[in-house]
């Protein structure tokens, strides 16, 4: 039971913020180290309809980063799901969770269902197929990801980058580029083994539930459509890309507003 | 459940279009168009993506409505339609009401609107097709599915970008 003054603290956000933030369906694909920290956000800020993918269970090697994993989940084996199921109904009793524990691809339509999704996957591959799929079905999309550089001196760096329908997409902003897809690819798409750490999870996936709060609730009176923040872990600062700040074009030539709904096969 | 989503920018392009005044129309009338999209067995998914405007030569004199549109508006509608049929193209007559809260339909709105029905699914069998009414806070939307000959009132209706509205029967915001 939430009692009255659960969101006093949050009143700010609007009259009628938390209901908005309630009505809204969440989707988050991946679970792992900042799917973890975005359910745990979503939840203490009252979001109550979520769509969740991971197939996954918790290893040992995941607990140095996944919020609310144990000890206790790594010997058992828990799915990641769980993890994250627990927190959302430790905050939310009453909240609705569909969990997947597939590929989204393998399941799509839940997640077509959502008016907001957080990727948190690993490959840019799989993150243009989240944003294709976003873009479809009229979804908005908010991507996290972080990387280390080097071992001699690393450099941590990550991004956020929200992208919604009719406005600039991950490639007008410069984030996915042929280049890289096509290295990833030579690679047969796996992104490998990358390094990672709570922390830098932690600042990208605050970042993006904040730029979410503000898409749902408008608090701040000038909700971004399209945002790209870059993060430099080893200065510790967030800042809007330099691709945002010499951008003139608010559209998309990517995506047509056309393309959407489901592909029809057409007989010829 | 039935849903209809609208970007943002084509939601402000209806506004601005119906918000303007006609030479001697009461208000103005629009079409929107939309796709299909799967979210399960039990649920249905208009997705609105092209509007369009009613030009002021293809209103019609009449003082018994808000707003009359004449034949030649009804047949781009449905040269349209025609022309999406294999896309599954829906199509929504849209109009706003001025007040604040959830739209109802108005006689005249239930005595007008619903017998262009008929007509759309004829042309586009598999698309779903209905009328959309804005007010100024909110949004309502009866749908006809394909094959079905009554109403269902929308679920809700999602504007996506930003910011987002979600607007929820029973809702008031």
């Amino acid at each position: 039971m939430v009692t009255p003054d659960r969101f006093e603290r949050q009143s700010f956000l609007g009259w009628n913020a938390q209901e908005q933030i309630a009505t809204c369906i969440v989707g988050v694909v991946g679970l792992g180290g900042g799917g973890s920290h975005i359910i745990q956000q979503l939840a203490h800020i009252g979001f109550k309809r979520y769509v969740i993918y991971d197939d996954d269970t918790v290893e040992d090697s995941n607990l140095n980063r996944l919020v609310g994993g144990t000890t206790v989940d790594e010997k058992s084996h828990s799915p990641k799901l769980l993890i994250a199921r627990r927190t959302i109904f430790g905050l939310q009793s009453d909240a609705e969770v569909e969990g997947l524990s597939v590929k989204w691809q393998e399941q799509p339509e839940p997640l077509r269902r959502c008016h907001l999704v957080f990727g948190c996957v690993d490959s840019y591959r799989g993150r243009q197929e989240l944003e294709i799929a976003m873009r479809r079905y009229l979804i908005n999309y908010i991507d996290i990801g972080m990387d280390v550089h080097g071992t001699d001196a690393p450099l941590i760096s990550g991004q956020v980058i929200l992208s919604t329908p009719g406005g600039p997409c991950m490639k007008c902003l410069g984030f996915l580029t042929d280049e890289k897809l096509q290295e990833e690819a030579m690679k047969y798409g796996k992104a490998g083994s990358r390094p990672q750490v709570v922390w830098p999870n932690g600042v990208l996936a605050s970042s993006a539930v904040g730029l979410a709060v503000e898409l749902v609730t408008n608090w701040t009176r000038r909700a971004r459509a399209y945002e790209y923040l870059v993060y430099d872990g080893n200065k510790g600062v967030v800042n809007q890309s330099i691709t945002m700040r010499n951008r003139t074009q608010h559209n998309c030539p990517h995506f047509s507003l056309n393309d959407v709904g489901d592909p029809v096969f057409l007989e010829i | 459940m039935i849903e209809l989503r609208i970007p943002r920018s084509l939601f402000q392009e209806m506004i601005d279009d119906l918000e303007r005044t006609h030479p001697f129309a009461m208000e103005r009338v629009g079409f929107v168009y939309g796709k299909m999209g799967s979210i399960g067995s039990d649920a249905t998914l208009a997705l609105l993506c092209r509007y369009h405007h009613i030009p002021d030569d293809q209103y019609l004199e009449d003082d018994t409505v808000g707003a009359r549109i004449g034949e030649a508006a009804m047949s781009q509608a449905m040269r349209d339609l025609y022309d999406g049929h294999s896309h599954r193209l829906c199509i929504f007559h849209v109009h706003i009401h001025g007040n604040h809260g959830e739209p109802r339909m108005s006689r005249t709105d239930s005595r007008e609107l619903p017998p262009m029905m008929p007509g759309f699914q004829s042309t586009s069998r598999n698309g779903a097709h209905g009328i959309l009414i804005l007010s100024a806070d909110h949004a309502a939307a009866w749908v006809w599915l394909p094959k079905e000959k009554e109403s269902r009132r929308a679920t809700r209706i999602v504007v996506v970008g930003a910011p987002m509205e979600i607007f929820e029967g029973g809702k008031t915001w």
